[in-house]
């Protein structure tokens, strides 16, 4: 049987397996043990646990369930509402202020805990309530969060990033620095967004008083004295050293990308056990449970993922697959482009991790043939599962919202995310235009190409 | 749709370890009490791990020794904790995938779909459990290290594969008994 009939195989049992409910995990290490059975040698059935042990045990895969240590220590603690309340003193006299804060926040506390929805519901919880009490609009408050929070998956420490440097053998310091700037333009154009919404807001509500007299509390400008602006800064300048520091032990080369995830969750312990006073054992369960919760799940998807990955590679279906691909001859934009569709329609169906190990294999080697730098293709590919995540009709951020703000309609939320999308797609198109955006941090600061 | 889980962890509601069986059989209680016991030492060798690597970043730099046990130690301890959670996480159902077709068929093929999925998935834990057994002993005849200069035994992670990975084949063995029991009702999709 041809390479290209065992690939079609290998996916329509992977679509029936996965579409039946099965955990994912297990529905891939399923089909990739029915295919050794089937067309590869009765020994390698032998191997697959070794091989599963050996992709996992990889130092830089296990920083995953530390980064998400961190994350859950972070995002349980009251720390996101303390960075909001003190953003918000600091910004709320700005015409818009108050959405661009939870725009802020978002980048902050998902570069402090790295993952999306953790920070959508961290800050979400917050900001939301207070957004529509100040009179924006149910949409555009899940709008500003949803979005916002996708930058957990950009901006360093990225589990998605983590993930995408294992598979495509880039340099995971790399990596991280090139989704800085990409995740800070995110922000500018998150924030002109909110600006500019904010401003058409406010005219409807003036217009609506003068028709009416009904009054709207956008009309209404908060204010905040200095004092109420210095009372929140110590409770948050620890997490920002914390969020620094980091990042000082991981570039200044003091830790290799596994040691900074260790001693970020030690870290962050040591923060909200001294901020917080949370260091007791039963308040501490709770955060070390859901991070095994979480990351067991991960890390189970992962094995799996690597090990349908490998039997695929030795059908030699991702090799035929990327040849195909070559073999069409398209433009480098017009492959970026399908590429980019199909990331996006798989973001549909599967969370990001599986989406990269999966489809790396066959995926990366036409981008390279195809003079692509992969550590560029890395951020790009994120921005569109970050897409995904808020992309209906199955976006996670949307349920998290709906999650936390149950009276806002899943119709209103889709609404309001609908404009984040569209700028996602710009700053991906800026980003084609303008690669070194991309790769200007890392080459400045790594000095290499790598 | 495919992240129940990771919803589920942000509610307000914490859950409990291990959720408790109802009108479970002696098999639910083994299984409840081995989950437990296995969660708390996995929750620490999760922060033990966190600490080795703290620790090896402090040494190395502060006291200039150098680092050779730490990445292994933190690698055993994450990928056992990993692997003897496996059950822990399939009591709650936490194994995400997608459901996609609970939403289109009827609740009585839903069952049936529900059992089958719970079938194949625990037929390849306990294949999986199998080799992994096999590795395991291969291992310790042949006294397989590591190959790093410090070389721990490799038994020791692959007993905790095989461990884990036994008791989620015992714990989809339990779900579908249990299935024959009480009809479950499927999770709802995220």
């Amino acid at each position: 049987m041809s390479p290209t009939t065992v690939g079609i195989l290998y996916a329509l049992a992977t679509l029936a397996l996965m579409l039946s409910g099965m955990p994912i995990s297990f529905a891939l290490g399923s089909v990739a043990v029915i295919f050794m059975v089937f067309f590869m040698p009765a020994a390698s059935l032998d191997t697959i646990t070794q091989n599963v042990y050996e992709e996992m045990s990889s130092i830089t895969l296990l920083s995953i369930p530390l980064f998400i240590l961190k994350g859950a220590a972070l995002g349980k603690s009251p720390a996101a509402k303390d960075l909001y309340s003190s953003l918000n003193a600091w910004m709320r006299h700005v015409p818009g202020g108050l959405g661009i804060v939870n725009v802020f926040a978002c980048a902050l506390f998902a570069a402090m805990a790295g993952s999306s929805p953790a920070t959508c519901s961290a800050i979400g919880t917050a900001g939301i309530p207070e957004m529509r009490q100040r009179g924006y609009s149910p949409g555009f408050a899940a709008g500003i969060i949803a979005a916002g929070g996708t930058l957990g998956i950009l901006l360093p420490p990225s589990i998605t990033m983590i993930l995408y440097a294992v598979a495509a053998e880039q340099s995971l310091g790399r990596l991280f620095l090139a989704a800085i700037i990409p995740g800070l333009l995110l922000v500018v154009l998150f924030s002109l967004y909110v600006g500019w919404r904010f401003k058409r807001e406010y005219a409807g509500a003036v217009a609506h008083f003068q028709k009416t007299r009904e009054d709207s509390p956008l009309l209404h400008p908060d204010q905040s004295s200095f004092k109420e602006r210095l009372k929140g800064l110590p409770r948050v300048l620890p997490f920002i050293v914390l969020l620094m520091g980091v990042m000082v032990a991981l570039y200044g080369g003091y830790a290799t990308p596994s040691e900074t995830a260790g001693l970020g969750a030690v870290l962050a312990f040591v923060l909200i056990a001294v901020v917080y006073r949370i260091w007791r054992p039963g308040q501490l369960s709770p955060i070390l449970a859901a991070t095994m919760r979480e990351s067991t799940m991960l890390m189970f998807i992962i094995g799996m993922s690597l090990l349908y990955s490998y039997v695929m590679s030795y059908l030699h279906i991702s090799q035929s697959a990327a040849e195909w691909i070559v073999g069409l001859h398209l433009s480098r934009w017009v492959l970026l482009g399908a590429l980019v569709i199909l990331v996006l329609i798989l973001g549909f169906f599967l969370p990001p991790v599986s989406i990269i190990l999966m489809t790396a294999p066959i995926i990366l080697p036409p981008l390279r043939a195809a003079q692509f730098d992969l550590v560029w293709f890395g951020v790009i590919m994120t921005i569109v599962m970050e897409m995904g995540l808020i992309h209906p009709p199955v976006g996670l951020n949307i349920f998290v919202i709906k999650n936390i703000a149950p009276d806002i309609s899943l119709s209103q939320i889709v609404w309001g995310v609908m404009p984040f999308i569209v700028l996602m797609f710009i700053g991906m198109l800026l980003l084609c235009f303008f690669p070194q955006l991309v790769l200007w941090l890392p080459n400045a600061l790594l000095k290499s190409t790598g | 749709m495919s992240h129940s889980v990771e919803l589920s962890e942000l509610g307000p509601v914490e859950k409990p370890l291990v959720l408790r069986p109802v009108n479970g059989s002696w098999l639910d209680w083994l299984l409840y009490g081995v989950n437990r016991a296995v969660a708390v030492v996995s929750m620490i060798a999760l922060s033990i791990s966190a600490l080795v690597l703290t620790y090896s970043v402090v040494v190395r730099y502060l006291l200039k020794v150098p680092t050779d046990w730490q990445d292994e130690v933190a690698v055993f301890l994450l990928v056992g904790a990993t692997f003897l959670c496996g059950a822990m996480v399939q009591a709650h159902r936490g194994h995400v995938g997608i459901q996609v077709l609970e939403a289109i068929l009827s609740p009585a093929v839903n069952r049936v779909r529900l059992l089958l999925c719970d079938f194949l998935s625990g037929a390849f834990c306990g294949f999986f459990s199998w080799k992994s057994w096999s590795l395991c002993r291969e291992a310790i005849h042949e006294g397989q290290t590591t190959s790093s200069t410090w070389g721990p035994p490799l038994w020791i992670p692959y007993s905790l594969m095989a461990a884990g990975m036994t008791l989620l084949t015992l714990q989809y063995l339990a779900q579908i008994l249990a299935w024959f029991r009480t009809p479950p009702t499927p999770a709802k999709s995220a």
